[in-house]
């Protein structure tokens, strides 16, 4: 069964930059949109100037003015990780209403060369918390630095809570890397690609060094440098490409607080509010997912949001790691790209999650660069949310495979 | 020895608590209209969104909802890892950061969530005393 919105706007493309991950010579943001931009548009077929609505994290009227295109439609949601999801939820929303036909959704963060050139541009993560917010003033005193400083008292809660071992959570960057393992553009492939990369043990990811305890280097995510992009289309649109569509079939967003202050139950988030929404419009339920792209900014991040999501009870969603059921040859797949984990991050990781979870349903996960295959599953449904800020916005697509 | 840690930049509606930290006092925002404490200071009760605030002295008493040790700081914190972050319950409603004095912060597993704690302040500089909790000793 699906909603009233399945085939109202479909994704019908989805690239990355020339390179990703950690890159040796520096590059600006602005040239991963770029080159995203241009690989979206070659692939799918659509020229640059048939795109009329722009979506991205604060970058839209630089990347309008850089391409040349006079847009009917600007979204700048700037709300950390998960702007990218609801940059489908208001693509779909504007298609839907007949305002546009052909939607550009861009990602670009040099999180890795920023530290050699500077992050530069305009990208705005939006949390609002500038010198004069007393969120900030009354917090900034204690030297907290970095996401994993905050995520780590979400752990200790969730631990707390459940009686779980922070070993139940490194299974999930122990997968991770599993399914990096099959796949040549994650950063941690190969230990040929990087000194660290190939296969981990949950013993490793334990042992590793400590960045805020209870989260040790491996329960956390990289920084790389990472652009992408996808197209969103009106199925008239879609119809005449000559790549395969997958269909928003629902789509919902939430926030539960912007500062770790207010965050009322640590050991839940916004995403079931955002996936209820997401479920009710496709008229499915989790029980109805048969894989999910969840957003792996700490292994912490992936074991909560799979809870919310419905896909595990509360306080067991590690075991869908631990049992086997994410890992590559599982019955339910989980990050099949390697994950925030394991394949890039640069900072905001909504991108990834949404160039995989097409790539999986239009059937062309194993078109990596390099052709390797390997990593594409048999899903025809997937469920991909994305936890933006101190755990504060959540944003849920459900995607389906063309009939 | 100066203080080498990060000194709060100071909003336009909070001096009655620094004025109060000055003086031992942990000086909270009360709504006038529905008698309920928040935290952070607002301008605007986040319950039943009155303007109608006021500020009262608190019990400096709370218990701990959750912790986890730093092993990265900001400023003259690098110097002090790993330290021990925590989020306290204050006894009036609401919740408060702080860092968690007279912990080990190598034995983590050791301190306990809803353990009693109280507030004291640390001198930053002529205007500035910081609120940090501690455990209170069984």
């Amino acid at each position: 069964m699906t909603g009233p919105l399945y085939k109202a706007a479909a994704i019908v493309g989805a690239a990355e930059s020339n390179q990703i991950g950690f890159l040796q010579t520096p590059v600006t943001s602005l040239q991963l949109h770029i080159e995203a931009i241009r690989n979206v548009c070659d692939q799918t077929g659509i020229p640059v100037s048939r795109i009329e609505g722009v979506f991205s994290t604060g970058w839209s009227t630089e990347l309008c003015e850089h391409l040349g295109i006079r847009p009917k439609y600007i979204d700048t949601t700037a709300v950390g990780g998960c702007s990218f999801e609801m940059h489908v939820h208001h693509a779909l929303a504007a298609i839907y209403s007949g305002i546009i036909d052909v939607a550009l959704i861009s990602h670009g963060e040099n999180g890795h060369s920023a530290r050699k050139v500077g992050s530069g541009g305009t990208v705005s993560y939006g949390r609002g918390a500038g010198v004069l917010s007393p969120a900030n003033e009354m917090s900034m005193a204690y030297g907290l630095v970095g996401a994993a400083s905050g995520y780590a008292h979400a752990m200790v809660r969730h631990m707390h809570r459940y009686g779980t071992k922070r070993e139940d959570y490194a299974h999930i960057a122990k997968v991770a890397r599993d399914w990096a393992t099959l796949n040549p553009r994650a950063a941690m492939y190969s230990k040929e690609k990087h000194p660290f990369g190939g296969p981990i043990t949950v013993e490793q990811v334990e042992t590793s060094r400590l960045i805020a305890w209870p989260l040790t280097i491996l329960h956390c995510c990289m920084v790389t440098d990472h652009g992408g992009a996808v197209l969103v289309c009106s199925p008239k649109v879609a119809a005449s490409l000559r790549t395969r569509p997958v269909w928003i079939a629902g789509a919902g967003e939430a926030m539960g607080h912007g500062n770790m202050l207010e965050m009322e139950d640590f050991t839940r988030t916004s995403a079931a509010q955002s996936a209820q929404a997401a479920y009710t419009m496709a008229g499915m339920g989790p029980a109805d997912m048969e894989m999910a792209m969840i957003y792996d900014s700490f292994t912490i991040t992936a074991a909560i949001t799979v809870e919310m999501l419905g896909l595990a009870r509360p306080g067991e969603g590690h075991l869908l790691w631990k049992d086997g059921r994410a890992a590559p040859g599982g019955n339910f797949p989980i990050n099949t790209n390697g994950g925030g984990l394991s394949f890039n991050h640069s900072g905001m990781y909504g991108m990834p999650l949404l160039i995989e979870a097409y790539r999986q349903l239009s059937g062309t996960a194993e078109d990596g660069v390099h052709g390797v295959p390997g990593k594409q599953t048999r899903a025809r449904t997937c469920v991909v949310n994305g936890t933006g800020g101190a755990l504060s916005t959540t944003g849920t697509l459900v995607l389906i495979a063309d009939d | 020895m100066s203080y080498d840690k990060p000194i709060p930049t100071r909003g336009t509606h909070t001096k009655p608590f620094w004025d109060g930290a000055r003086l031992g006092k942990l000086m909270l925002p009360r709504c006038q209209d529905c008698s309920r404490v928040h935290w952070y200071p607002r301008h605007i009760c986040p319950y039943c969104h009155s303007t109608n605030l006021d500020w009262i002295e608190g019990s400096g008493r709370g218990t701990l909802h959750t912790y986890a040790v730093q092993y990265v700081g900001a400023g003259g914190w690098a110097k002090e890892v790993p330290f021990v972050s925590a989020y306290i319950d204050l006894q009036e409603g609401d919740r408060m950061l702080t860092v968690l004095r007279g912990v080990d912060p190598n034995k983590p597993e050791d301190i306990r969530i809803g353990t009693p704690v109280v507030v004291a302040f640390e001198q930053a500089d002529d205007e500035t005393f910081i609120p940090f909790w501690r455990v209170v000793e069984a």
